[in-house]
């Protein structure tokens, strides 16, 4: 008992004095110094409007910049900027084709701007679902399969959109002929958790709602990287921890830079391919991840399996697992609706501190006193 | 006639290739993504290694080769079969869609919200529902297959109505794809790659069950099958019962390819490449040789896929059917630019 209570202070005392003391972190409204800052937009500023610029947009590319002007809706257009790659805001009619993206505008308060979603059955939160029974933002479909007369005829601002790869571009470029504006989000790109949140930066442009976004952004930050500061001042021992699932004899393993792996680490474990320097995950087979995965004290993310029965039905050598006997496996399928929908891949995505919390206390219980999970459930 | 040194010469290259199945076995229990004291594993063969290499070899290594020299075998019976009923030297375990039908099952099962076969968490049939899918997949289409069969008179009927179900399978598998999303798109590519190492002894001891049914009718039917090569006409001289041979044989051929299908993925080519290749090796088109011939070559092929797979290092794998893709191609076409006479066999 008296330990949690020197912890809260220590918590209390570091997030006090985390705003100045290192300004190496620091998040500003206008440059971006962190080292965890997102690395697939910049924001320039002009006299009269913002520059956006997106690079990299999709997996496998170097070099790539994508240019947007974000102009007022009522300012005149600058003779410098071409009509076409103009963004008026702030915008109204959002087309997003990621849960990610409606994530956002959830939290900037600005859902109502959003009439077309990319699969609404993947959709968690109640608002927005709510807006989908009652007719007032359409499914338009999945990728290449996308109702293009529907998006069209919904007349969006914006649709907000990710990258593959080249074929994704090519029927968004069809759509763009089709007159719809099409910006890309690289947001799931990002390593960093803090820097995948700091795409709502991104939105708070697009929404008009730039403070409230950017102070959204800092508090997060601050949360996020006191609480890692916390665990890293009071943790000695770091578990080994598992990710992901077997599927047909194939493993894919994440590496170690990815944004569950940084998680991990951040939380005080010890990720059991942190080894692994890979951009994308590699498909390993089944015997060499159990190897290691004997030395696993926590399991986390296993792939969709709900129970430990889910586990061995996938592949009955896992139940062969120390973890697995004693259990230790958590998935992020706590907040799930029944069509799939997931909030781990929604609002986790901008409250990164929250999901840290999560993953403290699963890899060390009691650093956080009477934390509830949020986002993830012990598998039984 | 020389028919008896040759016989003779034909059962010692099966002994050979049957010391080659065992010395492949060896290796492949061996040779692992991850790297295990060869000591380790010859005690874990015996319950006396220590309990990691115990489990890997137990549980990963020797379920996977035994899946391999099953599987392999089976297809490859499977696609000598084929090519002699359709005397079409292209032809193999696939052209009946078969593996299409087992395709569909998985795909109905993988890629719609409500799976063909379905089972309460916990249930001992829960890691059966992918299997029992592909194999009903199959099932159908060997049954539609049969009932054409027995219809009509000519072979060739039959083998142009299983390409043409085949094609309307994957349209079907196809359309399902395109209605679904990333994430279960590649659930579904991933079993279409195939996968010899998911499986648990009971399952290993279904599919030998299934294997051994097929196997013991195509042994039996060796010399009716030795007749067909010799034309219809002849073997309707010599007493062959063509419509029930026919039928016997799709039910063989089916049985084999669809088990082996529903256990582990679409194997592509063992089926058609290994009957021409042991045809070279042997020198015979005598399926009294070939049959068991066949039957050991195709399990060293997939043994060696196998071995290949796992090549990469540091635990990375490559999906076994692209290898017996690259191994089984390069060879086919060897055959048919090096042999030109190959057609007249058939």
């Amino acid at each position: 008992m008296r330990i949690d209570a020197v912890l809260l202070a220590a918590i209390m005392f570091l997030a006090s004095c985390r705003n100045g003391s290192r300004p190496a972190e620091n998040i500003n409204d206008g440059t971006i110094t962190s080292k965890y800052a997102a690395s697939h937009f910049r924001i320039d500023d002009y006299k009269g409007y913002r520059r956006l610029v997106i690079t990299n947009p999709w997996q496998n590319t170097s070099g790539t910049e994508l240019v947007y002007y974000l102009v007022n809706r009522d300012t005149q257009l600058p003779d410098t900027v071409s009509e076409a790659s103009v963004i008026r805001v702030p915008v109204q009619r959002v087309i997003c084709m990621s849960t990610t993206h409606t994530a956002m505008l959830r939290a900037l308060d600005a859902a109502e701007t959003i009439v077309g979603i990319s699969g609404t059955g993947l959709v968690y939160d109640s608002i927005i679902l709510d807006a989908v029974n009652r007719g007032r933002i359409s499914d338009i479909g999945y990728e290449s399969n996308l109702d293009k007369e529907l998006v069209v005829s919904l007349k969006p601002d914006l649709l907000i959109a990710y990258g593959v790869g080249a074929s994704s571009a090519e029927y968004l470029r069809k759509l763009e002929e089709m007159g719809v504006k099409v910006m890309y989000n690289a947001d799931y790109l990002e390593e960093h958790p803090l820097a995948r949140c700091e795409w709502i930066r991104v939105f708070g442009l697009l929404t008009g709602k730039e403070a409230l976004a950017d102070s959204l952004f800092r508090e997060v930050s601050t949360a996020y990287l006191s609480l890692a500061e916390m665990v890293r001042a009071n943790v000695k021992e770091h578990p080994d921890v598992l990710l992901g699932a077997p599927w047909e004899g194939v493993w894919y393993v994440a590496p170690a830079n990815s944004y569950i792996g940084r998680l991990i680490s951040d939380a005080g474990g010890k990720y059991l391919f942190d080894d692994l320097s890979e951009t994308n995950s590699v498909p390993f087979s089944v015997e060499a991840v159990f190897r290691r995965a004997t030395e696993a004290d926590i399991w986390i993310n296993p792939g969709t399996a709900g129970s430990l029965d889910d586990i061995a039905a996938a592949d009955h050598r896992m139940t062969k697992l120390p973890v697995y006997k004693a259990g230790n496996i958590w998935n992020n399928r706590n907040r799930m609706t029944s069509s799939g929908g997931n909030d781990y891949w929604e609002s986790a995505v901008v409250r990164p501190d929250l999901l840290l919390q999560d993953i403290v206390c699963i890899i060390h219980p009691g650093l956080i006193p009477d934390h509830k999970q949020l986002y993830y459930r012990k598998l039984k | 006639m020389s028919a008896k040194p040759s016989l003779q010469s034909q059962r010692l290259i099966i002994i050979a290739l049957f010391l080659l199945m065992s010395v492949l076995l060896a290796v492949d229990l061996l040779i692992g993504s991850t790297r295990l004291e060869a000591g380790d594993v010859l005690r874990s063969l015996f319950g006396q290694g220590t309990p990691h290499g115990e489990i890997i070899v137990m549980q990963f290594r020797l379920p996977k080769a035994l899946t391999a020299i099953i599987a392999g075998a089976a297809m490859s019976v499977s696609g000598l079969l084929m090519q002699t009923l359709f005397r079409n030297p292209l032809a193999g375990p696939d052209v009946l869609g078969v593996s299409s039908g087992a395709g569909l099952g998985v795909a109905l099962t993988v890629l719609t919200i409500t799976p063909l076969f379905s089972f309460k968490p916990g249930s001992p049939l829960q890691g059966w529902s992918l299997i029992l899918a592909a194999w009903a997949g199959a099932g159908a289409v060997m049954m539609i297959i049969m009932a054409v069969s027995a219809r009509v008179r000519d072979i060739m009927t039959v083998l142009i109505v299983g390409l043409l179900l085949a094609s309307a399978i994957s349209a079907v598998v196809s359309l399902l794809q395109y209605f679904s999303n990333e994430a279960t798109l590649k659930t579904y590519v991933i079993w279409t790659m195939g996968n010899l190492g998911n499986m648990s002894y009971t399952q290993i001891r279904t599919l030998a069950l299934a294997v051994l049914a097929g196997m013991l009718v195509a042994f039996i039917m060796v010399k009716p099958l030795n007749a067909m090569l010799m034309g219809e006409n002849f073997s309707r001289t010599v007493g062959v019962d063509l419509k029930r041979t026919r039928i016997i044989l799709l039910a063989s051929a089916s049985i084999l390819a669809g088990s082996v299908t529903a256990f582990c993925g679409p194997l592509a080519f063992i089926g058609v490449a290994v009957p021409h290749i042991t045809r070279i090796i042997l020198g015979t088109t005598d399926h009294r040789a070939l049959m068991p011939g066949v039957a050991i070559c195709g399990a060293v092929i997939l043994l060696i896929s196998d071995i290949i797979s796992t090549l990469p290092g540091g635990g990375q794998i490559i999906p076994v059917n692209t290898v017996t893709s690259l191994i089984g191609i390069p060879v086919v076409m060897w055959i048919i630019l090096g042999r030109a006479g190959l057609g007249r066999k058939f």
